[in-house]
């Protein structure tokens, strides 16, 4: 068959981190071609130069033979490339006729001619065997018929290549059976489609080849039909192992537990979380994004609400309704984003470290600037803080360095356990480094860790056990000395 | 030094401009200069000065409060019935602070507990607060206010400094004290800073907004009850657009309609300086109508500095990242 998409070639460069390196591989006309990898591989960012929405990048890509170099998303769709996205993103008070020709509706003498329009789209709904009609209201659809008007808007723009990333992760099993049928009833009318997923049972239902990335590398393409899921899997996991992701001091975990959670469920997000965590412990829950374990810890910290469950703390129940409640039981949270939830933007290193503790700085509420001053140098030496200078903003210092001041925020909180939510991510490998030694040091001094990352190398080095959730729900826990990449991924893909 | 002109950059930039009006004002018409217009133009800021200070604590969280000049309204009514039927001046006074706050905190559960916008919130009540106004009085005027009570508010203390201006004052300093060292203060900042960020830290988020609505009150009520003592009649129909100066002594002084920064002392200075302009114009003779606009002017052109001064921060923050 001949070649249609050629990727030559593709570096992406970020600040301070390598998205994607001299990726060459190529897919074939009229073929559905699964991209697998990691989370982090890089999968999102080749869609993303692919359609036009980072316009900035190095190598080529050819489509049919030819160079192409879209400006923009829309460059791409009009050339016939379009994108179903794992968000469906629609104007919902609009019919849904008028979402598919959003911006290109047909007009006669200057004004919109609806009745052409609806034809048109009427037909593409007709072709792909949908239920509902152009005139109807978006807004009245279910997720999965949504996602059926964003194939209808490419095929009005006479797509060729259609890319798909995650659509099935809302979807319910019905909605997946009649989504994957209909990617099938496309590429029989030769459309040539790219499949991005996590779940492995829709590689092997429907895609032709794989190609498989790893750390932002271009690992290989593999024929399905001539391969496993365990070796899909073999070539997805096997990243640069960290040297810095090891535990220096012997394990110090006691068999006192600090932290219980008993059936802990919250309707549609996750259900049955049951887990313990141990004076001197690093548990950590690893899992593919959308596994729902950030909504777990913020549901323990008591940042959002839960339908049922029981939290104990040392022994007793615990009633964590806010995070002011979670501060009572000494709990911290270190948050997945740093900008959005860790620090304030406005104040100085003194003042985001003190921010949690402010009532041990005051005195009948008036603040002790000295003490928040001091307490601030302390820290600043023990991380080894850059700069070393405590009326530095906050939001002036790197990744690393910020997320060492939100860590002494806690610690100056003196928590008794900190839930570090993806600790090292955006960070460069010296700070990582550095923010596993402090997390050694806390539970060397007895304090308690849970750590949700989606870096493997840093599940598998730093934690003494670890959770895997899939979906919402826990898929095991494993001990440390059973701990390898492909078993927890395997657990993580429901493989 | 170089810390100070760091830390009170904005305030100096106010105390620049405003001496930069007064002198152009004081050469065309030296009698600007008198002591006694001088001490004018103080006395003219405060009833704006008190209401843009609890304007300035409420914007600092991210919020506004629209209705402060229908809640003027109310607090000048009701005070004013107060000391007409006989209520002596400290607890006439008491009794409206205890008004100004209790309509503040009903804005604040609007805002923080209902989760309602704040402009959105506020427009609504400050109509509200406007109804109450008229109903209390029948729609008219409160008149006869006791002498008694017009000299605890505005009678002459030290030489030719009022009572009404040393409140000022006062209100300033503790409204300062309370931004800068208190733990109240902290969290305002913070609050219009990162809410959810603050709140992951285990502040009290709703009660320290409520209580910074509350707090507006509180000096609304005050400067109502200034306005009552220095006019003797109390209107329901009193302070009517008030929102806008105050929303712009506080704009004028540094404060970020965004929410997360701001000062006490320039708002103080952008009250000054709105009053300052006005009577120049004035002293000038210049038409009445051309006030509006340079007030206006005044107000775009010290947002628009913020913005570059926003931008070249940035470009300063680029350049050292990447060296």
């Amino acid at each position: 068959m001949p070649t249609m998409i050629e990727f030559s070639n593709i570096t992406k460069q970020f600040p301070g981190n390598k998205a994607l390196d001299d990726v060459c591989f190529s897919v074939e006309k009229g073929e559905i071609h699964a991209l697998l990898g990691e989370n982090g591989a890089g999968k999102s960012t080749l869609l993303n130069i692919f359609h036009g929405i980072y316009p900035d990048y190095d190598g080529k890509i050819l489509i049919d033979g030819k160079k192409v170099a879209f400006k923009n998303a829309n460059d791409a769709i009009e050339f016939g490339i379009s994108k179903v996205h794992q968000e469906v993103n629609l104007v919902t008070e609009l019919t849904v006729g008028q979402n598919i020709a959003l911006g290109y509706e047909p007009t006669r003498r200057g004004l919109v001619d609806y009745d052409a329009m609806y034809q048109k789209t009427d037909s593409i709904l007709e072709r792909l065997g949908c239920r509902f009609k152009s005139r109807d209201r978006v807004n009245a659809l279910s997720t999965g018929e949504m996602q059926m008007i964003l194939i209808a808007k490419a095929l009005f723009h006479n797509a060729k290549i259609i890319s798909f990333d995650e659509p099935t992760s809302a979807l319910t099993d019905r909605e997946v059976d009649r989504l994957l049928k209909m990617i099938l009833e496309l590429k029989a009318q030769g459309i040539t489609i790219l499949y991005i997923t996590h779940r492995l049972d829709e590689v092997f239902a429907i895609a032709d080849r794989a190609s498989i990335l790893r750390d932002g590398k271009f690992v290989g393409t593999l024929n399905i039909k001539e391969t496993t899921k365990e070796e899909l899997i073999r070539h997805m996991v096997g990243r640069d192992v960290s040297a810095y992701a090891v535990r220096n001091n012997p394990l110090c975990a006691t068999d006192e537990v600090v932290l219980k959670v008993e059936d802990l469920c919250k309707n549609g997000v996750f259900e049955h979380i049951s887990f313990e965590l141990h004076r001197g412990e690093i548990l950590s829950f690893a899992g593919l994004v959308g596994s729902k374990r950030t909504d777990v810890m913020r549901a323990v910290f008591g940042a959002d609400p839960y339908t049922s469950g029981e939290i104990y703390i040392g022994g007793k129940k615990a009633e964590i309704k806010s995070p002011q409640d979670a501060l009572k039981y000494s709990l911290g949270l270190i948050p997945e984003n740093r900008k959005t939830q860790g620090f304030v933007k406005n104040f100085n290193n003194a003042r985001n470290m003190a921010l949690a503790s402010l009532n041990r700085f005051s005195k009948r509420g008036f603040i002790n600037d000295k003490k928040i001053l001091e307490n601030c140098m302390y820290y600043t030496r023990e991380m080894n803080l850059h700069p070393a200078d405590p009326e530095y903003l906050t939001e002036s210092l790197s990744g690393g360095n910020a997320q060492k001041v939100i860590i002494a925020k806690w610690m100056t909180t003196d928590a008794d356990i900190i839930i570090f939510d993806e600790p090292t991510k955006g960070i460069d490998v010296g700070a990582k480094a550095e923010i596993y030694r402090l997390m050694e040091e806390l539970v060397a001094k007895g304090k308690s860790i849970i750590m949700v990352s989606s870096e493997l190398p840093e599940v598998i080095g730093m934690s003494d056990r670890v959770v895997v959730m899939r979906e919402g729900k826990m898929m095991g826990c494993l001990k440390r000395e059973e701990l390898n990449e492909e078993i927890i991924m395997k657990f993580a893909m429901g493989g | 030094m170089k810390g100070f002109v760091k830390r009170f950059s904005r305030e100096l930039e106010v105390v620049a401009a405003l001496a930069v009006i007064m002198i152009v004002f004081g050469l065309i018409q030296p009698i600007y200069f008198s002591p006694d217009n001088l001490l004018d133009i103080l006395d003219q800021s405060v009833i704006n000065g008190l209401l843009a200070i609890g304007m300035t604590l409420v914007i600092i969280t991210g919020g506004i409060d629209l209705t402060v000049g229908s809640t003027l309204a109310i607090v000048i009514v009701s005070v004013g019935n107060f000391t007409v039927m006989g209520l002596r001046p400290v607890p006439a006074v008491l009794a409206g602070m205890v008004i100004g706050f209790v309509l503040g905190l009903v804005n604040g559960i609007l805002v923080a507990k209902m989760k309602l916008q704040p402009f959105v919130a506020t427009l609504g009540m400050m109509s509200v607060y406007r109804g109450v106004a008229y109903l209390i009085t029948g729609g008219w005027p409160v008149l006869n206010i006791p002498q008694t009570f017009r000299n605890l508010m505005d009678g002459d203390v030290v030489g030719s400094l009022s009572s009404s201006m040393i409140l000022f004052l006062v209100v300033t300093v503790i409204a300062y004290i309370l931004l800068k060292h208190t733990k109240f203060g902290t969290y305002l900042y913070s609050i219009g800073s990162n809410e959810e960020a603050t709140r992951l830290s285990g502040v009290n988020v709703d009660r320290n907004k409520i209580m910074a609505y509350a707090i507006c009150g509180v000096t609304v009520a005050l400067s109502a009850m200034v306005m009552l003592a220095k006019l003797g009649t109390g209107e329901p129909a009193a302070g009517a657009s008030y929102e806008t100066n105050a929303i712009a002594a506080a704009a004028i002084g540094g404060t970020s309609l965004a929410g997360g920064k701001g000062s006490i002392i320039g708002t103080f200075l952008g009250a000054i300086l709105l009053q300052a302009l006005k009577v120049g114009l004035v002293v000038c003779g210049v038409d009445t109508f051309w006030q509006y606009i340079a007030t206006g002017l005044i107000i775009v052109f010290a947002v628009y500095v913020d913005v570059i001064q926003g931008k070249l921060s940035a470009m300063r923050l680029n350049k050292k990242a990447k060296a």
